[in-house]
């Protein structure tokens, strides 16, 4: 869908120019608040209470439609102007924070968090190896990295986890009961 | 200024659980600042203190100890447990704490399935014929006093691990030795004096039905009842199928729900989750198992409740959400779920090997009426059949005007699952 990094797109405007993401944004009754493209993965948020299924079916119709279509599904990044953007600063300190801290962390359980990109202050992460399909990756996302986030560098807003956890192959806490 | 209070629940989390998802997004969804404890350590605990701590899961009054030294520095306010185990330990830790909880009896009673028939039998709810049988007996001498048919089933194991039906005593001997050779592994060997018996009980005829409730101060009320539309004969009990609302008769439905609630007084539950597995027939409702938990597995996916407002307007809420507002004491909305009917599938092992692919997810997904199919078994993961087994390789929601609709949606889209497997080296 989208080889040229992660995209993320916070509004309708943004989705300008990238129809993959202007069709999730005119999803009727959906409320979308964002749309997050890397590779073949797209993430949506939405605010509205309509079940995911049904949003998800409408998702899939607009991913088949933009392949069909056979013009890119998402426009690349606009290169950002002068000095570096505040996002880039993020990126900066957060990859910090991961490398030094985070990764040796779950190194221990033969994982490991890439850190894909910041966008709007939000942080994209994909998790990895013993993290992968985990049965305890959210208590990792939720109450470790996001906590570590929000201590170290509270500029960042959310954290978002685009890792498709049901291909993971070596999870290190299987799910296994009820 | 001051932070705006938030109270803090303690969430039990067992490290090979299912619900961990569910139960982490609902405590954010609902604001609440959430203590994850598990029986391993988090790599993250030195980091977030607050967040995250291990408890001795296979020791109650050692954890409620622990629980206590962490709640001086980080008050707690409520907890909440998800499954069979940990259901002792929460109320451990509830007593020791005053947290809203049961008592530890009751949960212990509840964990197990010998206690709880003693307790049920007294109070008359009506349960099974049962005798408890240690597996160091002969089986063939056994066999001869039995009644048949029969179940033979161990007393904690879940997902109806290791539970058997025996029509005679050659079945019975096979039944026995089998769940014996389930006990005996090591990683239950030495779980206890309770992996040293076997409850040897009447198979009660009948269709089956599973009753999810939520008890305040011993009170149930009934959250949502569903149909287990395939037959749970045996020869082992795998579970299939969950459909709500139930298709029983109204008459047939109170007598379930009361049957349910004579079973949590009898056992002294007060608060909290249950989870119950009953039978009817032309006699009446039996109580079959009862657990101080919500519905496994990924299985709380199939229900919704209606919900009030938010800042965007109407939105749905989880069982889970229901579960943490009820331990922290927060206002319940109502308990009614959705309109729709709605029902899982717990997708059959369809073999013994090593899983290397599923095809067909997205057929199944595409069948009117399906939510989701979720796959939950890792390729390079071992697929056991039961009566060994306790794990399924996924599931499957649907939702629609009706039940039955709901009932052949999941068929449909299980009969375009194809797993592939090999023999296990």
């Amino acid at each position: 869908m989208h080889a040229g990094g992660v995209r993320r797109f916070a509004s309708p405007d943004e989705a300008q120019g990238s129809p993959l993401a202007q069709a999730i944004f005119a999803i009727p009754g959906a409320d979308v608040s964002e749309v997050i493209v890397s590779g073949n993965l797209v993430t949506v948020v939405k605010r509205s209470p309509a079940p995911w299924p049904a949003v998800g079916k409408a998702v899939g119709q607009a991913i088949r439609a933009a392949l069909a279509a056979g013009q890119p599904a998402v426009a690349s990044k606009p290169a950002a102007a002068g000095s570096a953007t505040a996002d880039d600063v993020l990126y900066e300190r957060v990859a910090d924070l991961f490398d030094s801290q985070v990764n040796p962390m779950v190194a221990r359980h033969g994982g490991r968090v890439e850190l894909i990109d910041v966008q709007d202050a939000v942080v994209m992460v994909r998790m990895a190896g013993g993290c992968q399909g985990c049965g305890m990756a959210d208590v990792t996302l939720r109450q470790g990295i996001e906590a570590m986030l929000q201590q170290h560098v509270p500029e960042v807003k959310g954290i978002v986890d685009i890792t498709d956890h049901t291909a993971g192959s070596n999870p290190y806490f299987a799910a296994a009961k009820k | 200024m001051l932070r705006p209070y938030s109270p803090r629940l303690l969430l039990l989390l067992p490290t090979v659980t299912y619900r961990t998802v569910a139960f982490v997004e609902a405590a954010r969804r609902l604001g609440v600042d959430v203590t994850v404890a598990s029986e391993r350590p988090s790599t993250f605990e030195r980091a977030n203190p607050t967040g995250l701590v291990t408890l001795d899961f296979a020791d109650p009054a050692h954890a409620a100890a622990q629980a206590r030294a962490f709640a001086y520095a980080h008050p707690l306010h409520g907890i909440v447990a998800v499954d069979d185990d940990t259901s002792v330990v929460a109320a451990a830790i509830a007593q020791e704490l005053g947290l809203r909880g049961n008592s530890v009896a009751a949960a212990a009673a509840a964990r197990d399935k010998h206690q709880q028939r003693q307790l049920l039998a007294a109070a008359s709810v009506a349960v099974p014929r049962f005798e408890l049988r240690t597996i160091a007996a002969d089986p063939e001498r056994l066999a001869h006093g039995a009644y048949y048919p029969c179940v033979l089933k161990p007393l904690r194991l879940s997902a109806s691990r290791g539970v058997v039906r025996a029509d005679d005593p050659p079945g019975f001997v096979a039944a026995f030795r089998r769940i014996k050779a389930i006990l005996e592994q090591p990683e239950l060997a030495e779980c206890g004096e309770w992996a040293r018996h076997v409850l040897v009980e009447e198979f009660v005829p009948g269709r089956e039905v599973a009753v999810e409730g939520l008890v305040t101060r011993g009170s149930l009320q009934v959250l949502a009842l569903f149909d287990k539309p395939d037959p749970l004969d045996g020869p082992f009990f795998e579970e299939t199928i969950y459909v709500t609302p139930s298709r029983f008769a109204r008459t047939a439905q109170q007598e379930i729900a009361a049957c349910a609630q004579a079973a949590v007084r009898a056992l002294g539950l007060r608060e909290g989750p249950i989870h119950a597995e009953v039978r009817h027939n032309d006699s009446g409702a039996w109580l079959i198992e009862l657990a101080a938990r919500p519905i496994g597995g990924r299985c709380s996916g199939a229900l919704r409740f209606e919900s009030g407002e938010t800042g965007n307007g109407r939105r749905d809420t989880s069982l889970e959400e229901l579960i943490i507002r009820h331990a922290l004491g927060m206002e319940l909305p109502t308990l009614e779920r959705e309109h729709q009917a709605s029902g899982v599938m717990m997708i059959p092992v369809p073999g013994a090997g090593v899983l290397r692919e599923v095809r067909g997810v997205n057929a199944a997904q595409a069948v009117p009426l399906v939510d989701e199919v979720v796959i939950t078994m890792h390729h390079g993961q071992m697929l056991v059949p039961w009566p060994e087994g306790s794990r399924y390789p996924g599931f499957i929601f649907a939702r629609g005007e009706t039940s039955e609709a709901v009932e052949a949606a999941l068929r449909a889209a299980h009969a375009r699952l194809e797993f592939l497997t090999e023999p296990a080296d």
